[in-house]
């Protein structure tokens, strides 16, 4: 079955690259790919329990929730709390990726990327 | 003579602006510009640069009419011509001139920092100013300090490919040396390898480094070419000796014990291979001293899918920048003035005409429609990020995106897909733009008006890498780190 994979980034040419680093994967039928634009309603979706994932790629810095406390706010969830969850983003301080660590994010994934490295690390925690 | 005089002459400002900023790092500089033929003909006339990059279209007068005067008045000035286009016809005229090398349009920046080193210190050697020629770093990847001369050559064709097996051929037959078993070896594979690359009808360079101990060929491929089996057995008979690494291959041959004394010789002559259809500008460096051999790195050829856009160092300060103090929207837009402020909200206007442009692209994508969305699209939303300075990275994002878009223009209108990819990711960054104006200057929402900055340059260099067919690379800097 494949499996899902989110991704949540403000910015649509972002989503738009990912995606087309990904197109092998979706078109196969490895993986099936969803994006959100605004991580609250990620969240409230994530909630209510009318979404779920199999692997969630979040930005860090966007307008209306840092995806850091989306992270934050997710592991503190019981049905996501062992569910991989990494970091694509431009931000590479190692302050942040602790913070990152701490909430126990699986990876941390700097942009501008490189499709193959996306696709061999979604590949390995996947296990596909 | 301190710094050497380069005139840049092309008509279009961004275009100037990327060649001024490359050139300013590559070389102790004086830099002037003209904006057509005309005035590169003054200002040669009245400043005397040593080069001259010069554009080819342009009005007034164009860079061929431009060169032609100019090489007969000066032969000395070198002329690097900058084109996109390279066909036999347009290499026969520039020949025919006198034109000393020509760059690739889109330009690959440490090819042109490399041959404007190059030109530099070869210009240097002539005026016995040898200042600056012990610094030069080298593009061999086994020892990047070798006290080397240098020799360069552009491969335009299969003739020129000959050209440089004779040359290579002469240079070791001439002296007696514990290579030749070998060299029939190094001759075939380099034959391999540049057949290989111009099936692509692509230019190369060849550039040759060597010391008294060591020597090496590498061939810099415009596009990295793919390595079939047989030649990936031919490279790995040399073992050690051989590194492939994303476009460039290069080989270390060891120069010959007899050879030294010769080498030493003919150092502070100069060496000219004369033949029409190859362009070697032969530069010698002084060795000053002889440096210890590095260890010898481990072989590591692979065959690369793609070529790499490797991230340089000034794109790495743009892309992870980071800002001490959180601004918000609000407080930010309070103390900026209202000009600048309704001219960023005059770019609403460029919303309809992104759009529209990019509609017109789509039934037809010719590479004037191409580059109008340049210019009449992105270089507007440019010159007025360029008021704000809390935004660099966005507005030198998308004056490069600019930049790329109008020198590959006539290459992307020609294949379907890459054009049908480019729109979708124009209108998607589009769509990007609209929400960042919002989120900062229309509702005023956010936090901290930083947090997109960085992202929009990494779109576009992403944008850029995909309609390009590369892979984004920085080294290590962009592995999946796992926690």
């Amino acid at each position: 079955m494949a499996k899902r994979v989110i991704i949540v980034d403000d910015s649509r040419a972002v989503i738009a690259t990912a995606e087309l680093a990904l197109e092998e994967m979706i078109n196969t039928g490895v993986i099936e790919f969803k994006s959100y634009l605004n991580p609250m309603d990620l969240l409230g979706a994530l909630q209510s329990g009318s979404e779920n994932y199999d692997l969630l790629i979040s930005d860090v810095n966007m307008p209306q929730l840092n995806g850091l406390d989306l992270a934050r706010a997710i592991k503190a969830d019981e049905r996501y709390k062992n569910k991989p969850l990494i970091i694509l983003t431009t931000e590479s301080s190692n302050d942040l990726k602790m913070v990152g660590k701490e909430i126990g994010v699986t990876g941390w994934m700097v942009k501008p990327f490189s499709d193959e490295k996306l696709v061999k690390s979604l590949k390995m925690i996947l296990g596909v | 003579m301190d710094k050497l005089r380069l005139l840049i002459v092309d008509d279009a400002d961004d275009n100037r602006l990327v060649l001024k900023a490359i050139c300013r790092k590559s070389e102790d500089f004086e830099i002037k510009e003209a904006v057509d033929g005309v005035e590169a003909l003054e200002m040669t006339e009245s400043w005397q640069p040593h080069i001259i990059l010069m554009d080819i279209m342009m009005p007034k007068m164009d860079g061929f009419e431009a060169s032609k005067i100019i090489k007969q008045r000066y032969p000395d000035i070198v002329i690097m011509v900058v084109t996109a286009v390279l066909d036999s016809r347009v290499q026969d005229n520039m020949s025919a001139i006198g034109v000393d090398v020509y760059i690739h349009k889109p330009i690959d920046r440490e090819l042109i920092r490399y041959k404007l080193q190059s030109v530099g210190a070869s210009i240097r050697l002539k005026t016995g100013n040898f200042r600056h020629l012990s610094t030069k770093k080298a593009l061999n990847p086994f020892n990047s300090d070798i006290r080397f001369f240098r020799t360069f050559f552009e491969i335009m064709d299969t003739e020129s490919m000959m050209d440089f097996g004779m040359w290579l051929y002469d240079k070791y037959s001439a002296k007696p040396t514990t290579m030749v078993s070998q060299f029939d070896k190094v001759i075939e594979t380099f034959y391999m390898l540049m057949s290989q690359g111009h099936k692509n009808g692509d230019a190369m360079s060849i550039i040759i480094e060597e010391s008294y101990e060591e020597f090496y060929i590498t061939i810099k491929f415009d596009i990295a070419i793919e390595i079939d089996a047989k030649l990936s057995e031919m490279l790995q008979e040399f073992g050690e000796q051989v590194i492939v690494q994303g476009d460039i291959v290069c080989m270390r041959l060891n120069l010959p014990q007899e050879s030294k004394s010769i080498a030493k010789e003919t150092i502070l002559h100069e060496q000219k291979v004369s033949h029409a259809n190859i362009n070697p500008l032969e530069i010698k460096s002084q060795a000053i001293e002889e440096k210890p051999q590095e260890e010898k790195p481990k072989v590591q050829i692979f065959t690369p899918t793609k070529e790499i856009r490797v991230i340089d160092s000034e794109e790495k300060v743009l892309l992870h920048q980071s800002f001490v103090n959180k601004t918000s929207a609000v407080d930010y837009v309070s103390e900026l003035g209202g000009d600048v402020v309704n001219e960023i909200l005059d770019l609403s206007s460029i919303d309809e005409e992104w759009e529209g442009i990019l509609g017109v692209i789509e039934k037809n994508p010719s590479e004037e429609n191409l580059i109008y969305f340049a210019d009449a699209v992105l270089n507007v939303y440019v010159r007025a990020i360029n008021n704000l300075f809390e935004f660099t990275a966005l507005a030198y994002a998308l004056s490069s995106l600019s930049v790329f878009i109008k020198s590959s223009a006539i290459i992307i209108s020609q294949d379907k897909d890459k054009i049908k990819m480019l729109i979708m990711l124009l209108e998607h960054l589009g769509k990007d733009l609209t929400s960042w104006r919002e989120h900062i200057f229309i509702l005023q929402d956010t936090a901290d008006i930083h947090y997109v900055d960085s992202s929009f340059f990494s779109s576009c260099m992403q944008i850029e890498a995909i309609i390009n067919d590369k892979h984004i690379d920085a080294d290590d800097d962009n592995d999946m780190e796992f926690f």
